[in-house]
């Protein structure tokens, strides 16, 4: 390499940011050119030094400062330990969970007692019951989702 | 003594102690950073002030996996550049109106007592752009990889390095100002 490749090298040389292959090129070039070696010194002696500098002239909080910094981090809203919480009970899961909880229970539960003639006040009356109502609210969003089914538990249209 | 991801919990969880033991070894290294990055204390400190609200507030979404410092320098970089942006902003708007002067030259820090190293450092970082001045106190000052500070930065790891070699020849053009040396002469 010649004395212009290896001075657009040279501020990368003080750390690793080169192979190895063109730091012992670099190198090998440094031991013969004294001008290229010259200049790498400076760069070592700039760089060594505004280090040095940073580090002298670096600032720390007073602890009163700090507090108040923390504080006003922590008059922000919480934040939510969402992602601590175990996959079966992340808001998507949970509210498709609940949804099939509802229609597997439902259909377990009661749609029975309109095949079986009811004998029972409470399965009586189910059975007389023209119209079933079901109410969803999601806690969250106060949204509310209603169904509607006629007593053979078929979806019935709303009418407004 | 807890790791940092079990602070992390520790916090979501509602201890709020432990937000500032999460942040304790942090505390010099970002306020240094913004420093640097502002060039005054005390807007520094404001910087730092928003970085600890994004934190708390996105405590969240920190990941198990991932290095903690990293994103806290992440989140200090961007609240640095938000910063630097809306001060510009409001430099233009100024200018514009041509009512209040920009800059009073009033720096409070010049008192004290190392205020020939500050003007040292200014004088060997003021012609770096912000991003070379970002990459060269990243790698340099706070000793992270080039890998790290391009996903700090948010480039790539040839940028890193582009910046990384502009950055280290403007300072020894710099330095030269300050240490005025015939090759060879000075060594330390
Ligand atoms: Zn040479």
């Amino acid at each position: 390499m010649n004395c212009k490749k290896i001075r657009r090298l040279l501020p990368l040389m003080m750390g690793p940011e080169i192979p190895h292959a063109k730091v012992a090129a670099v190198n090998a070039h440094l031991e013969k050119c004294p001008e290229c070696r010259r200049e790498y010194d400076a760069y070592v002696l700039s760089l060594e030094k505004t280090k040095e500098w940073l580090k002298e002239d670096s600032k720390d909080w007073e602890d009163r400062e700090w507090q108040a910094v923390l504080q006003g981090a922590k008059k922000e809203k919480a934040p939510k330990a969402s992602h601590l919480v175990p996959w079966p009970f992340k808001k998507i899961w949970a509210y498709a969970l609940m949804a099939v909880c509802v229609v597997v229970l439902t259909l377990l539960v009661v749609r029975p007692s309109f095949i079986e003639e009811g004998t029972g006040a409470g399965e009586r009356m189910l059975a007389q019951q023209e119209v079933i109502s079901m109410t969803l609210v999601s806690q969250e969003t106060g949204l509310k989702i209603v169904w509607f089914f006629n007593k053979n538990f078929e979806l019935k249209e709303i009418e407004e | 003594m807890k790791n940092e991801y079990e602070l992390v919990v520790d916090v979501l969880e509602g201890n709020q102690g432990s937000f500032e033991i999460l942040l304790q070894p942090y505390r010099k290294g970002i306020l240094n950073m913004a420093y640097r990055m502002t060039g005054n204390l005390e807007e520094a400190k404001e910087v730092c002030q928003e970085t600890l609200i994004k934190i708390y507030r996105h405590l969240d979404k920190f990941k198990k996996e991932k290095s903690l410092k990293n994103w806290i320098y992440t989140i200090t970089m961007n609240s640095t550049y938000d910063y630097l942006r809306e001060k510009k902003k409001y430099k233009d708007l100024v200018e514009k109106q041509k009512s209040l002067p920009v800059d009073t030259g009033l720096d409070p820090e010049k008192k004290l007592v190392n205020k020939e190293i500050k003007e040292k450092i200014d004088t060997c970082l003021q012609t770096l752009s912000p991003k070379e001045k970002s990459v060269f106190l990243l790698r340099d000052g706070e000793g992270f990889s080039v890998k790290e500070t391009s996903k700090i930065l948010g480039c790539s790891s040839m940028s890193v390095r582009t910046h990384l070699s502009r950055a280290r020849q403007k300072i020894r053009t710099q330095f030269e100002k300050i240490y005025p040396f015939r090759y060879g002469e000075v060594k330390q």
